[in-house]
């Protein structure tokens, strides 16, 4: 239950960005959020709201992408990872130690009002 | 001014604040020549028990200190001062987690260069911590046997981002039907190849490799 600390520091970027282009209010966000990044989206969809009261942020809509986790096998190469069978190749069982995309908590893209 | 909406792409860390203190924190502890180690389980998996051991055992042979994270009480640094070490506590009020901030904001008490290893024993939670790098040179998760065999399966972040796994709790292993082999399979699904430690802290057994892991980070920092 730490999306609360992730909507704050969600909307710390978003302020420097903000006033990095100059503008005062964002109208919408986008997040990429991997499956294997441990944030439940919709934790992160009802706390959003409440953090960003009397920020630049307030009424923004979140959009969230969900990214899949991929991870490598080194005889099927890149392979989807399913969180809840582990680091294993599906097709033959092999550890695939590094994940090559799926733990993404991310800021992908800002609309600035 | 302009008012047409603008779309800015931006594709940054949400949490680059924390990892940016958290680098800052790797660079004081890397001059002082100190290993952090971040202990984290859920709650009563015997993180506070396994310190007192240690603390008990190797502080004749490897300076040590903890910095201590719970939601309320000062109760785990009472316990940890006991056997002669600087404990201090974190008290994290609503937060669920250490923060690289909050880690940032005790070190302050430590005279860090007089320190082989700091330990710092996170929140009881195995979901939040993993996303909060903290400037640690370890990361130690603990499972106890009274959990079952599949923990590592329903929280593959917290391990599969762990140095080494600790199985707690060995001395109950039988009372509570504990399956060593298909715990030790599930750690592995959900990060291959760490290297997995089982003991029992009140039992006195299996801490022998524990112990030299922690010696192991004290010859890294020299």
């Amino acid at each position: 239950m730490h999306e609360a600390s992730v909507a704050l520091s969600l909307i710390e970027v978003v302020c420097e960005v903000l006033e990095e282009h100059g503008a005062q209010r964002a109208i919408s966000l986008t997040v990429r959020l991997g499956e294997w990044a441990s944030v439940v989206p919709e934790a992160l969809e009802a706390a959003f709201p409440a953090c960003a009261q009397g920020t630049p942020l307030e009424g923004a809509a979140l959009h969230i992408q969900r990214v899949p986790g991929v991870g490598e096998c080194p005889t099927h190469g890149p392979i989807p990872l399913n969180v809840l069978r582990g680091l294993r190749c599906p097709e033959c069982g092999q550890p695939t130690p590094r994940l090559l995309q799926g733990d993404e908590l991310e800021l992908e893209e800002l609309e600035l009002a | 001014m302009t008012t047409t909406p603008r779309i800015v792409t931006v594709r940054q860390n949400i949490l680059k604040a924390n990892d940016h203190t958290a680098a800052e924190n790797r660079q004081t502890f890397e001059a002082a020549g100190v290993r952090a180690i971040n202990l984290v389980s859920s709650p009563g998996a015997g993180k506070t028990a396994l310190l007192e051991c240690t603390l008990r055992n190797l502080s004749a042979q490897v300076r040590m200190a903890v910095a201590v994270g719970d939601l309320a009480t000062e109760n785990d640094a009472a316990r940890l001062r006991q056997w002669g070490a600087q404990a201090e506590q974190i008290v994290t009020g609503t937060i669920c987690h250490l923060d690289a901030a909050m880690v940032q904001n005790v070190l302050e008490k430590f005279s860090l260069n007089d320190l082989d290893v700091l330990f710092l024993e996170n929140v009881g939670n195995l979901v939040c911590p993993s996303s909060f790098d903290l400037g640690e040179a370890a990361r130690a998760v603990l499972i106890s046997t009274t959990e079952g065999e599949d923990k590592p399966l329903k929280y593959p972040t917290i391990f599969n981002t762990a140095d080494v796994v600790v199985i707690t709790k060995m001395d109950i292993a039988e009372a509570v039907g504990f399956d060593l082999a298909l715990c030790r399979e599930n750690i592995d699904r959900a990060c291959p190849g760490v290297p997995i430690l089982e003991l029992s802290s009140r039992q006195g057994t299996g801490l022998d490799k524990w112990f030299a892991f922690v010696r192991r980070q004290m010859e890294v920092a020299r």
